[in-house]
Protein backbone atom coordinates (compact mmCIF):
# COMPACT_ATOMS: atom_id res chain seq x y z
CA UNK A 1 0.00 0.00 0.00
CA UNK A 2 2.67 2.68 0.94
CA UNK A 3 4.24 1.71 -2.19
CA UNK A 4 1.06 2.56 -4.21
CA UNK A 5 0.56 5.73 -2.40
CA UNK A 6 4.17 7.45 -3.40
CA UNK A 7 2.95 6.95 -7.28
CA UNK A 8 0.51 9.66 -6.92
CA UNK A 9 1.37 12.90 -8.92
CA UNK A 10 2.38 15.61 -6.39
CA UNK A 11 -0.30 18.30 -5.13
CA UNK A 12 -3.03 14.92 -5.39
CA UNK A 13 -4.63 12.48 -2.18
CA UNK A 14 -4.39 9.23 -2.67
CA UNK A 15 -8.13 8.12 -2.50
CA UNK A 16 -8.81 6.20 0.80
CA UNK A 17 -9.96 2.33 0.48
CA UNK A 18 -13.25 1.61 1.24
CA UNK A 19 -12.48 -0.32 4.37
CA UNK A 20 -9.63 1.44 5.69
CA UNK A 21 -10.29 3.36 9.29
CA UNK A 22 -7.66 6.06 10.79
CA UNK A 23 -4.74 4.24 12.45
CA UNK A 24 -6.78 5.51 15.83
CA UNK A 25 -10.07 3.96 15.16
CA UNK A 26 -8.30 0.48 14.53
CA UNK A 27 -5.89 0.60 18.09
CA UNK A 28 -9.09 1.99 19.56
CA UNK A 29 -11.16 -1.00 18.44
CA UNK A 30 -8.29 -3.32 19.42
CA UNK A 31 -7.82 -2.09 22.48
CA UNK A 32 -11.79 -2.44 23.75
CA UNK A 33 -11.57 -6.21 22.12
CA UNK A 34 -8.28 -6.97 24.44
CA UNK A 35 -9.76 -5.01 27.28
CA UNK A 36 -13.18 -7.14 26.81
CA UNK A 37 -11.17 -10.23 26.71
CA UNK A 38 -8.97 -9.84 29.78
CA UNK A 39 -11.69 -8.49 31.86
CA UNK A 40 -14.37 -11.40 31.08
CA UNK A 41 -11.74 -14.46 30.06
CA UNK A 42 -8.55 -13.95 31.16
CA UNK A 43 -9.09 -12.25 34.99
CA UNK A 44 -11.96 -14.64 35.64
CA UNK A 45 -9.59 -17.83 34.68
CA UNK A 46 -6.68 -15.93 36.56
CA UNK A 47 -8.77 -16.26 39.28
CA UNK A 48 -9.55 -19.34 39.33
CA UNK A 49 -6.34 -21.02 39.75
CA UNK A 50 -5.45 -17.95 42.35
CA UNK A 51 -8.40 -19.16 44.86
CA UNK A 52 -8.03 -23.32 44.20
CA UNK A 53 -3.79 -22.54 45.20
CA UNK A 54 -4.81 -20.04 47.78
CA UNK A 55 -4.74 -22.03 50.52
CA UNK A 56 -1.26 -24.14 48.98
CA UNK A 57 -1.02 -27.19 47.09
CA UNK A 58 -1.43 -29.50 50.06
CA UNK A 59 -5.29 -28.02 50.29
CA UNK A 60 -5.40 -28.13 46.70
CA UNK A 61 -4.51 -31.78 46.28
CA UNK A 62 -6.74 -33.01 49.58
CA UNK A 63 -9.49 -31.51 48.14
CA UNK A 64 -9.36 -34.67 45.53
CA UNK A 65 -9.05 -37.22 48.47
CA UNK A 66 -12.14 -35.99 50.13
CA UNK A 67 -14.93 -39.01 49.07
CA UNK A 68 -17.44 -36.85 47.62
CA UNK A 69 -15.23 -34.93 45.34
CA UNK A 70 -13.57 -38.36 44.29
CA UNK A 71 -17.04 -39.29 43.60
CA UNK A 72 -17.93 -36.34 41.45
CA UNK A 73 -14.79 -36.79 39.51
CA UNK A 74 -15.65 -40.41 38.32
CA UNK A 75 -19.24 -40.14 37.89
CA UNK A 76 -18.40 -37.14 35.10
CA UNK A 77 -15.49 -39.29 34.06
CA UNK A 78 -18.51 -41.64 33.62
CA UNK A 79 -20.77 -40.10 31.98
CA UNK A 80 -17.92 -38.71 29.14
CA UNK A 81 -16.75 -42.04 28.60
CA UNK A 82 -20.56 -43.39 27.50
CA UNK A 83 -21.83 -39.76 25.95
CA UNK A 84 -19.09 -39.36 24.26
CA UNK A 85 -18.45 -42.94 22.18
CA UNK A 86 -22.69 -42.72 21.72
CA UNK A 87 -22.82 -39.39 20.46
CA UNK A 88 -19.57 -39.99 17.95
CA UNK A 89 -21.81 -42.84 16.58
CA UNK A 90 -24.83 -41.00 16.47
CA UNK A 91 -23.16 -38.11 14.98
CA UNK A 92 -21.79 -40.26 12.35
CA UNK A 93 -24.69 -41.54 11.01
CA UNK A 94 -26.71 -38.48 11.22
CA UNK A 95 -23.56 -36.59 9.26
CA UNK A 96 -23.69 -39.75 6.89
CA UNK A 97 -27.79 -39.91 6.52
CA UNK A 98 -27.86 -35.93 5.20
CA UNK A 99 -24.32 -35.70 3.21
CA UNK A 100 -25.37 -38.43 1.58
CA UNK A 101 -28.91 -39.05 0.61
CA UNK A 102 -31.52 -36.76 -0.40
CA UNK A 103 -34.75 -37.52 1.26
CA UNK A 104 -37.78 -35.91 2.31
CA UNK A 105 -37.63 -33.32 5.15
CA UNK A 106 -33.48 -33.06 4.80
CA UNK A 107 -33.27 -29.68 5.78
CA UNK A 108 -35.78 -30.10 8.95
CA UNK A 109 -33.16 -32.31 10.42
CA UNK A 110 -30.22 -30.66 9.83
CA UNK A 111 -31.72 -27.95 12.10
CA UNK A 112 -33.20 -29.96 14.48
CA UNK A 113 -29.65 -31.71 15.05
CA UNK A 114 -28.61 -27.75 16.57
CA UNK A 115 -32.14 -27.54 18.44
CA UNK A 116 -30.07 -28.88 21.74
CA UNK A 117 -27.91 -25.68 21.15
CA UNK A 118 -31.21 -23.84 20.91
CA UNK A 119 -32.50 -24.63 23.96
CA UNK A 120 -32.07 -24.20 27.25
CA UNK A 121 -30.42 -26.85 29.16
CA UNK A 122 -32.33 -26.55 31.61
CA UNK A 123 -35.46 -27.85 28.86
CA UNK A 124 -32.86 -30.77 28.14
CA UNK A 125 -33.02 -31.71 31.90
CA UNK A 126 -37.24 -31.16 32.61
CA UNK A 127 -37.62 -33.05 29.00
CA UNK A 128 -36.63 -36.08 30.91
CA UNK A 129 -38.26 -35.79 34.53
CA UNK A 130 -41.40 -35.41 32.35
CA UNK A 131 -41.02 -38.44 31.09
CA UNK A 132 -39.06 -40.77 33.59
CA UNK A 133 -40.47 -38.51 37.13
CA UNK A 134 -42.60 -39.53 39.22
CA UNK A 135 -45.39 -37.42 37.41
CA UNK A 136 -43.98 -38.41 34.20
CA UNK A 137 -45.80 -40.55 31.54
CA UNK A 138 -43.25 -43.31 32.57
CA UNK A 139 -43.69 -42.31 36.51
CA UNK A 140 -46.26 -45.23 37.66
CA UNK A 141 -43.05 -47.53 36.03
CA UNK A 142 -40.19 -45.99 37.95
CA UNK A 143 -42.11 -44.97 40.88
CA UNK A 144 -44.85 -47.29 41.54
CA UNK A 145 -47.58 -47.76 43.61
CA UNK A 146 -47.77 -51.02 46.12
CA UNK A 147 -50.84 -52.33 43.42
CA UNK A 148 -48.43 -51.72 40.01
CA UNK A 149 -45.23 -53.61 42.02
CA UNK A 150 -47.83 -56.75 41.89
CA UNK A 151 -49.76 -56.17 38.21
CA UNK A 152 -46.68 -55.29 36.21
CA UNK A 153 -43.86 -57.53 35.58
CA UNK A 154 -41.64 -54.56 34.41
CA UNK A 155 -41.78 -52.03 37.56
CA UNK A 156 -41.52 -55.34 39.35
CA UNK A 157 -38.27 -55.76 37.72
CA UNK A 158 -36.88 -52.06 37.62
CA UNK A 159 -38.32 -52.11 41.44
CA UNK A 160 -36.13 -55.28 42.03
CA UNK A 161 -32.97 -54.04 40.24
CA UNK A 162 -33.41 -50.82 41.68
CA UNK A 163 -33.21 -49.12 38.04
CA UNK A 164 -33.90 -45.53 37.83
CA UNK A 165 -33.73 -43.06 35.40
CA UNK A 166 -34.17 -39.51 37.31
CA UNK A 167 -32.39 -38.86 40.49
CA UNK A 168 -29.94 -41.78 39.30
CA UNK A 169 -27.00 -41.89 36.95
CA UNK A 170 -28.76 -42.83 33.84
CA UNK A 171 -30.46 -39.42 33.85
CA UNK A 172 -27.68 -37.34 34.20
CA UNK A 173 -26.32 -39.79 31.00
CA UNK A 174 -29.57 -38.98 28.94
CA UNK A 175 -29.86 -35.41 29.69
CA UNK A 176 -25.53 -34.94 28.98
CA UNK A 177 -26.61 -37.05 25.42
CA UNK A 178 -29.27 -34.17 24.66
CA UNK A 179 -27.41 -31.41 25.49
CA UNK A 180 -24.00 -32.93 23.79
CA UNK A 181 -25.73 -34.49 20.62
CA UNK A 182 -25.12 -31.44 17.96
CA UNK A 183 -21.21 -31.21 18.40
CA UNK A 184 -20.22 -34.19 16.21
CA UNK A 185 -22.63 -34.05 13.86
CA UNK A 186 -21.86 -30.47 12.89
CA UNK A 187 -18.31 -31.52 13.11
CA UNK A 188 -18.69 -33.67 10.14
CA UNK A 189 -21.38 -32.29 7.86
CA UNK A 190 -19.52 -29.39 6.59
CA UNK A 191 -16.45 -31.34 5.96
CA UNK A 192 -18.96 -34.00 4.41
CA UNK A 193 -20.26 -32.09 2.09
CA UNK A 194 -17.37 -30.45 0.85
CA UNK A 195 -15.45 -33.91 0.19
CA UNK A 196 -18.43 -35.92 -1.71
CA UNK A 197 -18.13 -39.43 -1.81
CA UNK A 198 -16.47 -39.81 -5.28
CA UNK A 199 -13.06 -41.78 -3.08
CA UNK A 200 -16.10 -44.18 -2.04
CA UNK A 201 -16.91 -44.80 -4.96
CA UNK A 202 -13.87 -45.53 -6.44
CA UNK A 203 -13.05 -47.52 -3.55
CA UNK A 204 -16.04 -49.67 -4.31
CA UNK A 205 -15.16 -50.21 -8.00
CA UNK A 206 -12.26 -51.61 -6.77
CA UNK A 207 -13.64 -53.94 -4.68
CA UNK A 208 -13.93 -53.12 -0.93
CA UNK A 209 -16.95 -53.99 1.05
CA UNK A 210 -18.98 -51.58 2.66
CA UNK A 211 -16.59 -51.89 6.13
CA UNK A 212 -13.40 -51.68 4.26
CA UNK A 213 -14.70 -48.43 2.42
CA UNK A 214 -16.00 -46.78 5.90
CA UNK A 215 -12.50 -47.75 8.20
CA UNK A 216 -10.27 -47.26 4.80
CA UNK A 217 -11.52 -44.26 3.06
CA UNK A 218 -14.23 -42.41 4.95
CA UNK A 219 -12.64 -42.11 7.86
CA UNK A 220 -9.30 -40.76 7.46
CA UNK A 221 -11.16 -38.62 5.41
CA UNK A 222 -13.19 -36.90 7.87
CA UNK A 223 -10.77 -37.55 10.95
CA UNK A 224 -9.78 -34.09 12.00
CA UNK A 225 -13.49 -33.15 11.45
CA UNK A 226 -14.60 -36.21 14.11
CA UNK A 227 -11.74 -35.44 16.42
CA UNK A 228 -13.07 -31.77 16.91
CA UNK A 229 -16.74 -32.44 17.12
CA UNK A 230 -15.78 -35.49 19.97
CA UNK A 231 -13.59 -33.12 21.82
CA UNK A 232 -16.13 -30.08 21.62
CA UNK A 233 -18.60 -33.25 22.40
CA UNK A 234 -16.41 -34.18 25.28
CA UNK A 235 -15.54 -30.81 27.10
CA UNK A 236 -19.55 -29.88 26.62
CA UNK A 237 -20.17 -33.45 28.59
CA UNK A 238 -17.88 -33.02 31.67
CA UNK A 239 -18.76 -29.34 32.36
CA UNK A 240 -23.02 -29.59 31.90
CA UNK A 241 -24.69 -28.43 34.76
CA UNK A 242 -28.24 -27.35 33.56
CA UNK A 243 -29.75 -29.95 32.22
CA UNK A 244 -27.94 -32.48 34.63
CA UNK A 245 -28.68 -30.25 37.68
CA UNK A 246 -32.06 -31.16 36.84
CA UNK A 247 -32.33 -34.88 36.82
CA UNK A 248 -29.63 -35.12 39.42
CA UNK A 249 -31.34 -34.66 43.07
CA UNK A 250 -28.07 -33.77 43.50
CA UNK A 251 -27.38 -36.47 46.05
CA UNK A 252 -23.29 -36.74 46.96
CA UNK A 253 -21.72 -39.48 46.82
CA UNK A 254 -24.22 -40.96 44.14
CA UNK A 255 -25.25 -38.52 41.50
CA UNK A 256 -23.09 -35.42 42.10
CA UNK A 257 -20.75 -34.36 38.77
CA UNK A 258 -18.09 -32.42 38.94
CA UNK A 259 -19.75 -29.38 38.63
CA UNK A 260 -22.48 -29.98 40.76
CA UNK A 261 -20.34 -30.67 43.46
CA UNK A 262 -18.24 -27.51 42.25
CA UNK A 263 -21.60 -25.66 43.46
CA UNK A 264 -22.43 -27.82 47.02
CA UNK A 265 -18.55 -26.61 47.67
CA UNK A 266 -19.07 -23.47 47.50
CA UNK A 267 -22.38 -23.24 48.77
CA UNK A 268 -20.89 -24.78 52.08
CA UNK A 269 -18.14 -22.04 52.27
CA UNK A 270 -15.23 -24.83 51.06
CA UNK A 271 -14.63 -21.97 48.58
CA UNK A 272 -10.64 -23.10 48.29
CA UNK A 273 -12.56 -26.56 47.29
CA UNK A 274 -14.50 -25.27 45.01
CA UNK A 275 -12.36 -23.48 43.24
CA UNK A 276 -9.98 -26.58 42.90
CA UNK A 277 -12.61 -28.59 41.41
CA UNK A 278 -13.09 -25.78 39.33
CA UNK A 279 -9.74 -25.55 38.16
CA UNK A 280 -9.57 -28.94 36.82
CA UNK A 281 -12.04 -28.37 34.76
CA UNK A 282 -10.91 -24.73 33.27
CA UNK A 283 -7.52 -27.22 32.40
CA UNK A 284 -9.75 -28.98 30.54
CA UNK A 285 -11.35 -26.37 28.87
CA UNK A 286 -7.70 -24.95 27.77
CA UNK A 287 -6.36 -28.33 26.54
CA UNK A 288 -10.00 -28.65 24.79
CA UNK A 289 -9.14 -25.61 22.94
CA UNK A 290 -5.77 -26.34 21.77
CA UNK A 291 -7.01 -29.71 20.31
CA UNK A 292 -9.64 -28.17 18.86
CA UNK A 293 -7.68 -25.43 17.10
CA UNK A 294 -5.16 -27.30 16.12
CA UNK A 295 -8.16 -30.38 14.72
CA UNK A 296 -9.97 -26.68 13.31
CA UNK A 297 -7.01 -26.49 11.46
CA UNK A 298 -6.16 -29.94 10.14
CA UNK A 299 -9.99 -29.85 8.99
CA UNK A 300 -9.59 -26.78 6.89
CA UNK A 301 -6.54 -28.32 5.38
CA UNK A 302 -8.56 -31.58 4.73
CA UNK A 303 -11.46 -29.04 3.03
CA UNK A 304 -8.97 -26.90 0.73
CA UNK A 305 -7.46 -30.18 -0.63
CA UNK A 306 -10.84 -31.45 -1.32
CA UNK A 307 -11.85 -28.59 -2.81
CA UNK A 308 -8.29 -28.43 -4.97
CA UNK A 309 -8.54 -31.63 -6.26
CA UNK A 310 -11.84 -32.05 -7.19
CA UNK A 311 -12.42 -34.39 -4.64
CA UNK B 1 -14.80 -59.73 -22.46
CA UNK B 2 -17.37 -57.79 -24.57
CA UNK B 3 -20.07 -55.29 -22.75
CA UNK B 4 -23.95 -56.05 -23.56
CA UNK B 5 -26.37 -53.36 -22.83
CA UNK B 6 -30.21 -54.51 -23.41
CA UNK B 7 -33.02 -52.42 -23.19
CA UNK B 8 -31.80 -50.08 -20.67
CA UNK B 9 -34.03 -47.94 -18.87
CA UNK B 10 -33.40 -45.42 -16.05
CA UNK B 11 -35.62 -42.32 -14.70
CA UNK B 12 -33.66 -40.77 -12.17
CA UNK B 13 -33.91 -37.56 -10.17
CA UNK B 14 -30.43 -36.87 -9.94
CA UNK B 15 -29.01 -37.94 -13.19
CA UNK B 16 -29.96 -37.64 -17.13
CA UNK B 17 -32.50 -40.12 -17.86
CA UNK B 18 -31.80 -42.89 -20.59
CA UNK B 19 -34.29 -44.91 -22.18
CA UNK B 20 -34.42 -47.95 -24.15
CA UNK B 21 -30.45 -47.83 -24.49
CA UNK B 22 -28.75 -51.18 -26.72
CA UNK B 23 -25.66 -52.03 -28.19
CA UNK B 24 -22.81 -54.08 -27.48
CA UNK B 25 -19.50 -53.49 -27.29
CA UNK B 26 -16.86 -56.37 -28.57
CA UNK B 27 -14.20 -57.90 -26.50
CA UNK B 28 -11.18 -55.67 -27.09
CA UNK B 29 -12.54 -52.69 -28.43
CA UNK B 30 -12.05 -49.36 -27.63
CA UNK B 31 -15.23 -47.52 -27.63
CA UNK B 32 -16.52 -44.25 -27.05
CA UNK B 33 -19.58 -43.04 -25.55
CA UNK B 34 -20.39 -39.43 -27.44
CA UNK B 35 -22.75 -36.47 -26.25
CA UNK B 36 -23.68 -33.52 -24.98
CA UNK B 37 -23.74 -32.75 -21.41
CA UNK B 38 -27.34 -34.18 -19.98
CA UNK B 39 -27.51 -36.65 -22.61
CA UNK B 40 -27.03 -39.26 -20.69
CA UNK B 41 -23.47 -40.68 -21.07
CA UNK B 42 -22.42 -40.45 -17.99
CA UNK B 43 -25.30 -42.07 -16.07
CA UNK B 44 -25.25 -44.96 -18.89
CA UNK B 45 -21.44 -45.58 -18.08
CA UNK B 46 -21.96 -45.36 -13.90
CA UNK B 47 -25.05 -48.12 -14.59
CA UNK B 48 -22.10 -50.40 -16.34
CA UNK B 49 -19.89 -49.42 -13.82
CA UNK B 50 -22.77 -50.67 -10.98
CA UNK B 51 -22.85 -47.67 -9.16
CA UNK B 52 -26.56 -47.51 -10.45
CA UNK B 53 -29.04 -49.45 -11.48
CA UNK B 54 -31.26 -49.41 -14.36
CA UNK B 55 -35.18 -49.77 -13.57
CA UNK B 56 -35.62 -51.61 -16.83
CA UNK B 57 -32.94 -54.25 -19.23
CA UNK B 58 -29.66 -55.94 -18.65
CA UNK B 59 -26.55 -55.70 -18.85
CA UNK B 60 -23.56 -58.34 -19.89
CA UNK B 61 -20.53 -58.95 -19.02
CA UNK B 62 -19.45 -61.52 -21.92
CA UNK B 63 -22.02 -64.11 -20.88
CA UNK B 64 -22.49 -63.15 -17.09
CA UNK B 65 -25.55 -60.88 -16.42
CA UNK B 66 -24.24 -58.32 -13.72
CA UNK B 67 -27.38 -56.21 -13.98
CA UNK B 68 -28.40 -56.95 -9.99
CA UNK B 69 -24.82 -57.19 -9.13
CA UNK B 70 -23.36 -53.98 -6.90
CA UNK B 71 -19.42 -52.54 -7.98
CA UNK B 72 -17.39 -54.05 -5.69
CA UNK B 73 -18.55 -57.24 -7.34
CA UNK B 74 -18.36 -56.98 -11.21
CA UNK B 75 -15.14 -55.40 -10.43
CA UNK B 76 -14.55 -52.78 -13.79
CA UNK B 77 -11.92 -50.59 -13.57
CA UNK B 78 -13.25 -47.06 -12.81
CA UNK B 79 -11.65 -43.80 -14.19
CA UNK B 80 -13.18 -40.68 -12.67
CA UNK B 81 -12.73 -37.34 -14.41
CA UNK B 82 -11.55 -35.71 -11.00
CA UNK B 83 -9.08 -38.85 -10.33
CA UNK B 84 -10.72 -39.66 -6.75
CA UNK B 85 -7.26 -41.05 -5.53
CA UNK B 86 -7.49 -41.51 -2.09
CA UNK B 87 -5.65 -37.92 -0.69
CA UNK B 88 -4.35 -39.66 2.66
CA UNK B 89 -2.37 -42.86 1.08
CA UNK B 90 0.75 -42.50 -1.08
CA UNK B 91 0.71 -43.21 -4.40
CA UNK B 92 2.26 -46.98 -3.74
CA UNK B 93 -1.10 -47.50 -1.75
CA UNK B 94 -3.42 -45.60 -4.09
CA UNK B 95 -2.36 -48.53 -6.53
CA UNK B 96 -2.13 -51.15 -4.40
CA UNK B 97 -5.78 -50.86 -2.73
CA UNK B 98 -7.49 -52.63 -5.20
CA UNK B 99 -5.33 -56.05 -3.79
CA UNK B 100 -5.48 -55.03 -0.79
CA UNK B 101 -9.47 -54.98 0.21
CA UNK B 102 -9.31 -58.75 -1.38
CA UNK B 103 -10.50 -61.38 0.47
CA UNK B 104 -7.40 -63.03 2.12
CA UNK B 105 -8.02 -66.16 -0.02
CA UNK B 106 -8.01 -63.87 -3.28
CA UNK B 107 -5.33 -61.15 -1.84
CA UNK B 108 -2.19 -62.27 -3.53
CA UNK B 109 1.09 -62.12 -0.96
CA UNK B 110 2.81 -58.97 0.01
CA UNK B 111 5.88 -59.70 -2.63
CA UNK B 112 3.60 -59.91 -5.55
CA UNK B 113 1.57 -56.98 -4.74
CA UNK B 114 4.64 -54.68 -4.56
CA UNK B 115 5.49 -56.30 -7.68
CA UNK B 116 2.56 -55.79 -9.44
CA UNK B 117 2.25 -51.89 -8.41
CA UNK B 118 5.58 -51.18 -9.41
CA UNK B 119 5.22 -52.66 -12.72
CA UNK B 120 2.40 -50.37 -13.19
CA UNK B 121 4.20 -47.61 -11.40
CA UNK B 122 6.82 -48.14 -14.64
CA UNK B 123 3.76 -48.42 -17.06
CA UNK B 124 2.92 -45.03 -16.06
CA UNK B 125 6.42 -43.47 -15.78
CA UNK B 126 6.01 -42.25 -11.97
CA UNK B 127 8.15 -45.10 -10.51
CA UNK B 128 9.97 -42.13 -8.53
CA UNK B 129 7.12 -40.74 -7.55
CA UNK B 130 6.22 -44.00 -5.36
CA UNK B 131 5.69 -42.52 -2.08
CA UNK B 132 4.24 -38.88 -2.50
CA UNK B 133 0.47 -37.94 -1.69
CA UNK B 134 -1.92 -37.12 -4.48
CA UNK B 135 -1.96 -33.74 -3.66
CA UNK B 136 2.13 -33.78 -4.55
CA UNK B 137 1.66 -34.50 -8.23
CA UNK B 138 0.01 -32.59 -11.30
CA UNK B 139 -3.20 -32.78 -13.00
CA UNK B 140 -1.83 -35.72 -15.49
CA UNK B 141 0.55 -37.29 -13.08
CA UNK B 142 -2.95 -37.98 -11.13
CA UNK B 143 -5.24 -38.94 -14.12
CA UNK B 144 -2.62 -41.38 -14.53
CA UNK B 145 -2.59 -42.78 -10.94
CA UNK B 146 -5.97 -43.14 -11.86
CA UNK B 147 -5.42 -45.57 -14.31
CA UNK B 148 -2.79 -47.46 -12.67
CA UNK B 149 -5.17 -47.92 -10.18
CA UNK B 150 -8.17 -49.25 -11.89
CA UNK B 151 -5.62 -51.75 -14.20
CA UNK B 152 -4.10 -52.38 -10.82
CA UNK B 153 -7.37 -55.40 -9.98
CA UNK B 154 -6.99 -56.69 -13.54
CA UNK B 155 -10.56 -55.44 -14.63
CA UNK B 156 -12.15 -57.50 -17.44
CA UNK B 157 -13.45 -54.01 -19.00
CA UNK B 158 -12.49 -50.40 -18.07
CA UNK B 159 -14.84 -47.42 -17.90
CA UNK B 160 -13.22 -44.17 -18.36
CA UNK B 161 -15.45 -41.42 -17.18
CA UNK B 162 -14.00 -37.91 -19.20
CA UNK B 163 -10.46 -39.11 -18.34
CA UNK B 164 -9.11 -36.56 -19.88
CA UNK B 165 -11.78 -33.36 -18.72
CA UNK B 166 -10.08 -32.07 -16.43
CA UNK B 167 -6.57 -31.32 -18.04
CA UNK B 168 -5.10 -28.90 -19.86
CA UNK B 169 -5.01 -28.98 -23.64
CA UNK B 170 -1.26 -30.48 -23.96
CA UNK B 171 -1.62 -33.20 -21.36
CA UNK B 172 -4.86 -33.83 -22.25
CA UNK B 173 -3.36 -34.74 -25.88
CA UNK B 174 -0.34 -36.65 -24.79
CA UNK B 175 -2.56 -38.72 -22.34
CA UNK B 176 -4.98 -39.67 -25.66
CA UNK B 177 -2.12 -41.03 -27.23
CA UNK B 178 -0.84 -42.65 -24.06
CA UNK B 179 -4.22 -44.22 -24.01
CA UNK B 180 -4.63 -45.28 -27.61
CA UNK B 181 -1.42 -46.99 -27.40
CA UNK B 182 -2.55 -48.76 -24.00
CA UNK B 183 -4.72 -49.73 -25.62
CA UNK B 184 -2.79 -51.56 -28.93
CA UNK B 185 -1.02 -53.21 -26.69
CA UNK B 186 -3.43 -55.04 -24.14
CA UNK B 187 -6.59 -54.69 -25.84
CA UNK B 188 -8.86 -54.13 -22.97
CA UNK B 189 -12.33 -53.82 -23.53
CA UNK B 190 -12.85 -50.16 -22.74
CA UNK B 191 -15.50 -47.57 -23.09
CA UNK B 192 -14.90 -43.74 -22.30
CA UNK B 193 -17.41 -41.25 -22.02
CA UNK B 194 -16.60 -37.60 -23.47
CA UNK B 195 -18.31 -34.66 -24.97
CA UNK B 196 -15.05 -33.55 -27.06
CA UNK B 197 -15.51 -35.44 -30.97
CA UNK B 198 -12.15 -35.00 -31.72
CA UNK B 199 -11.36 -36.99 -28.50
CA UNK B 200 -13.25 -39.58 -29.90
CA UNK B 201 -12.78 -39.82 -33.28
CA UNK B 202 -9.17 -39.83 -32.67
CA UNK B 203 -8.95 -42.41 -29.84
CA UNK B 204 -11.66 -45.12 -30.30
CA UNK B 205 -12.39 -48.19 -32.76
CA UNK B 206 -16.29 -46.69 -32.93
CA UNK B 207 -18.57 -44.06 -31.25
CA UNK B 208 -22.01 -44.28 -29.71
CA UNK B 209 -23.67 -41.15 -29.93
CA UNK B 210 -26.15 -40.68 -27.39
CA UNK B 211 -28.46 -37.24 -26.77
CA UNK B 212 -31.75 -37.15 -24.55
CA UNK B 213 -30.79 -40.76 -23.22
CA UNK B 214 -31.01 -42.35 -26.63
CA UNK B 215 -28.44 -43.41 -28.55
CA UNK B 216 -28.71 -41.68 -32.13
CA UNK B 217 -25.73 -43.71 -34.11
CA UNK B 218 -23.36 -46.17 -33.57
CA UNK B 219 -20.15 -46.58 -36.43
CA UNK B 220 -16.33 -46.01 -37.11
CA UNK B 221 -15.39 -42.45 -36.86
CA UNK B 222 -15.44 -42.49 -40.33
CA UNK B 223 -18.81 -43.73 -40.71
CA UNK B 224 -20.26 -41.53 -38.31
CA UNK B 225 -18.53 -38.42 -40.40
CA UNK B 226 -19.49 -39.94 -43.87
CA UNK B 227 -23.06 -41.05 -43.20
CA UNK B 228 -24.49 -39.20 -39.82
CA UNK B 229 -27.95 -40.99 -39.16
CA UNK B 230 -29.80 -37.86 -38.05
CA UNK B 231 -30.01 -34.16 -37.45
CA UNK B 232 -29.12 -34.21 -34.09
CA UNK B 233 -25.35 -36.02 -35.68
CA UNK B 234 -25.38 -33.74 -38.22
CA UNK B 235 -25.42 -30.70 -35.74
CA UNK B 236 -23.45 -32.33 -32.85
CA UNK B 237 -20.62 -33.12 -35.20
CA UNK B 238 -21.23 -29.56 -36.62
CA UNK B 239 -20.89 -30.85 -40.42
CA UNK B 240 -23.26 -28.78 -41.95
CA UNK B 241 -23.62 -31.19 -44.82
CA UNK B 242 -20.01 -30.28 -45.64
CA UNK B 243 -18.14 -33.24 -47.46
CA UNK B 244 -15.32 -34.27 -44.94
CA UNK B 245 -11.68 -34.07 -45.91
Amino acid sequence: MAGAVTTFPAGTVAPPRATAESPLIKRLLVGVLLVFFGLFLVLPLLVVFHEAFAKGVQVFLKTFQDRATAHAVQLTLLTAAIVVPLNAIFGLFAAWAVTRFTFRGRSLLISLIDLPLWVSPVIGGLIYVLIFGRQGWLGPLFFPSQETLDSNFLARFLYDHDIKVIFAEPGIILATIFVTFPFVARGLIPLMQAQGHKEEEAAMTLGANGWQIFSRVTLPKIKWGLIYGLILCNARAMGEFGAVSVVSGHIRNKTNTMPLHIEILYNEYQFAAAFAVASVLSVLALLTLIIKTYAEWQTERQVREAAGTGG
Amino acid sequence: MSIHIEDITKKFARFPALHHVNFTIESGELVALLGPSGSGKTTLLRLIAGLEFPDKGRILFGDRDVTSQSAYQRKAGFVFQHYALFQHLSVFENIAFGLRVRKKSQRPPEPQIRARVEQLLETIQLTEFAKRLPSQLSGGQRQRVAFARALAIEPEVLLLDEPFGALDAKVRKELRHWLRRFHDTTHLTSLFVTHDQDEAFEVADRVVLIDKGEVQQIGTPDEVRDLPANSFVEEFLDLDGTVPV
